[in-house]
C-alpha cells in the first residue's frame, strides 16, 4: 500500500475549515488554515469527540473541540490548553492534482516536531 | 405513612444513570456516545452491536450438566413469560430481538449442586454478530454454582437474566477469557428471592473491547447479594463493567468489590457502580469498592461510583474507589528482604489479585484466573521466579 492515501478534493475543504472524511478506516479531519492544509486524526483525546464537529481557528492554526473547549496545534497535534493533555495524531498530508493525500503510517512524532 | 404514599414516592426517581427497562428498542435509540452511560464507551469499536442484523448464530455450547439440572431452548416469548430481567441498553434489547430463541437453564427447587454447573462458550470467527439470550432459574431453597466461561473470538452481545428463588444460595461466575479481537457487550440481571444469598463473579482478561452491565434487583426482604470482579487491561484494550444495585425491598444487603490492573499504552478500563436505595428499601446496607493498579505508562482507568439515596433509614451506605500505581513503600520492604525488583512488583501485584481470586471457592477457576494472571504480568512485570502459585 502506498505511504500517501487519497483523503479528499482540495476545493471539497473549505477555507477556514474542516472536512471529516474516511481514509482507509481511518477517521481524519482535513482542515484548510491560513497557511496551508493540514490533517489531524479526527478525535480528542480526551473525550472521543470528533474534532471536525468543532470550530477552527485558520489563523492560529488550531481545531477545538467542541463539547468541553480543548484546541489543538494543528502543526503537532498538542494541545494548547485543557481538559486534553494527551497529543492527537497529526499525518504529514500534501496536494497531487487537485486531491489531499495523507500519510496515515508516518504520524508526526515529537522529535520531527 | 401509608405504604401507598411509599410506593408512589418511589415510582418518582429520575435518573440518567439507569434507563428504564424495555423490549421495545425505540426505548433504547442509538446512542451518539454523549450519554451518561455511553460515554466512556468507544462505540466505533462495537463493530455493529448496536443496530446488528437478525442472526441465528450460536456460540458453541459445551456443558457439564449436573444431575437435576434441565438446560433447553425455549422461544423469547417464553423467556420474558418466565419473568426474566428486562434489556436496560440497545445492545442487550438487540439480543432478545434479534437472537430467535433463547436458552433456560432450569435448577429445579430444593436441588443441592455439589458439582458447579460449568457452561463453555466459544466462539469461532471475529468476523459475525452472534447474539446471546440467557435465562438461569434457580428454584427456591436450592443451592447452586454456575459458570460461564466465553473463549474464542466473537462480536457478542448477550442479555442473561438470573432469576434466585426465594432463600436460595447462587454463586454465579462469568469468565470473559476471549481472543484479542472479540467483542462482548453484556448485560446480566440478577433478580434476588427473598432471603437468598447471591454471589457473582465477572473476570474481565481478554478480547478487544467487553463491556458488562450487572444489574440487581431485590424480590423481597432479606436477600444479601456480593458482586466480586477482577480485570486485566492490556495495551488498547477497553474493559468497562458497570453495576446497578436498586435497592427496592428494606433490609436487603449487597457488597461489590472490583480490582483491576491495567499495562502498556492504550489500556482504558471503566468502572461505574450505582446504587438506588428506595425509600422503601428501610434498614438496607450497601458498600461498593474498584481499586485500580496502573502498571504502566501511557494506561487510564475511569471509576465512578454513585449513590442514590431515597431514605435514611438504613443501616449503612459507602463507596470507595481507588487507581494508583505500585506503592514504593512496599516494594521497598520486599526488596529489603532479598527480594529482586521485578520479583517485588509481581509478588505485589498477585497479592492485590489473590485477595478477590481466593473468594471465589471454585478450585478449579480460581487456579486458571491465577494462572491468567500470571500471564498477563509476564508481559511487563515479569515471570515468576518459581513455578505458579
Amino acid at each position: 500500500m502506498p505511504p500517501f492515501q487519497s483523503a479528499c478534493a482540495y476545493a471539497d475543504v473549505p477555507e477556514g475549515g474542516v472536512l471529516a472524511v474516511n481514509v482507509d478506516g481511518v477517521a481524519v479531519a482535513i482542515v484548510h488554515a491560513d497557511d496551508g492544509v493540514y490533517a489531524i486524526f479526527d478525535e480528542c483525546s480526551h473525550a472521543a469527540i470528533a474534532l471536525s464537529e468543532g470550530d477552527v481557528d485558520a489563523t492560529g492554526c488550531e481545531i477545538e473541540c467542541w463539547l468541553h473547549g480543548s484546541r489543538f496545534d494543528l502543526r503537532t497535534g498538542k494541545p494548547t490548553n485543557l481538559p486534553a493533555y494527551e497529543p492527537v495524531p497529526v499525518y504529514p498530508c500534501k496536494l497531487e492534482g487537485d486531491t489531499i493525500v495523507v500519510d496515515l503510517e508516518n504520524p508526526f512524532t515529537d522529535s520531527e516536531i | 405513612m401509608s405504604l401507598n404514599n411509599v410506593v408512589g414516592a418511589v415510582e418518582t426517581v429520575k435518573s440518567h444513570l439507569h434507563p428504564v427497562p424495555s423490549y421495545d428498542l425505540a426505548d433504547h435509540p442509538v446512542p451518539t456516545g454523549r450519554e451518561e452511560v455511553w460515554r466512556f464507551t468507544p462505540l466505533k469499536r462495537l463493530r455493529g452491536l448496536l443496530d446488528g442484523p437478525q442472526s441465528d448464530a450460536h456460540l458453541k455450547w459445551d456443558a457439564d450438566v449436573p444431575e437435576g439440572v434441565t438446560v433447553r431452548e425455549i422461544s423469547a416469548h417464553e423467556a420474558a413469560e418466565l419473568g426474566e430481567t428486562k434489556p436496560t441498553d440497545r445492545p442487550s434489547a438487540l439480543a432478545i430481538a434479534n437472537g430467535g430463541s433463547a436458552v433456560l437453564v432450569d435448577i429445579p427447587a430444593e436441588t443441592q449442586l455439589v458439582e458447579p454447573l460449568l457452561v463453555r462458550l466459544s466462539g469461532s470467527t471475529p468476523d459475525d454478530i452472534v447474539w446471546g439470550h440467557i435465562v438461569v432459574r434457580i428454584g427456591r431453597h436450592a443451592k447452586a454454582t454456575v459458570v460461564f466461561e466465553h473463549n474464542g473470538s466473537a462480536i457478542y452481545g448477550a442479555t442473561t437474566s438470573v432469576l434466585v428463588g426465594d432463600g436460595a444460595q447462587l454463586d454465579f461466575a462469568s469468565l470473559q477469557l476471549w481472543e484479542d479481537d472479540a467483542v462482548h457487550l453484556g448485560q446480566v440481571g440478577i433478580r434476588i428471592g427473598r432471603d437468598a444469598q447471591v454471589r457473582t463473579f465477572q473476570a474481565s482478561l481478554g478480547g478487544d473491547l467487553i463491556r458488562i452491565v450487572e444489574n440487581a434487583e431485590y424480590d423481597g426482604p432479606g436477600g444479601d447479594l456480593k458482586m466480586y470482579g477482577l480485570y486485566f487491561v492490556d495495551a488498547a484494550q477497553h474493559i468497562e463493567h458497570r453495576l446497578f444495585v436498586d435497592h427496592n425491598a428494606p433490609h436487603t444487603k449487597s457488597n461489590a468489590v472490583y480490582k483491576g490492573g491495567l499495562q502498556g499504552n492504550g489500556a482504558h478500563s471503566v468502572w461505574v457502580g450505582d446504587v438506588l436505595i428506595r425509600k422503601i428499601a428501610e434498614g438496607i446496607e450497601t458498600y461498593e469498592t474498584n481499586r485500580n493498579l496502573v502498571l504502566t505508562d501511557g494506561c487510564r482507568a475511569d471509576s465512578v461510583p454513585n449513590l442514590e439515596i431515597e431514605t435514611g433509614e438504613i443501616v449503612g451506605a459507602g463507596h470507595a474507589s481507588a487507581t494508583g500505581r505500585f506503592d514504593d513503600e512496599q516494594l521497598f520492604y520486599l526488596q529489603s528482604r532479598g527480594i529482586s525488583s521485578d520479583e517485588a512488583r509481581r509478588l505485589v501485584v498477585h497479592g492485590f489479585f489473590a485477595d478477590i481470586i481466593r473468594r471465589i471457592g471454585i478450585p478449579e477457576v480460581e487456579q486458571r484466573l491465577l494462572a491468567a494472571v500470571e500471564d498477563e504480568l509476564a508481559q511487563h512485570v515479569g515471570a515468576p521466579l518459581v513455578g505458579t502459585a
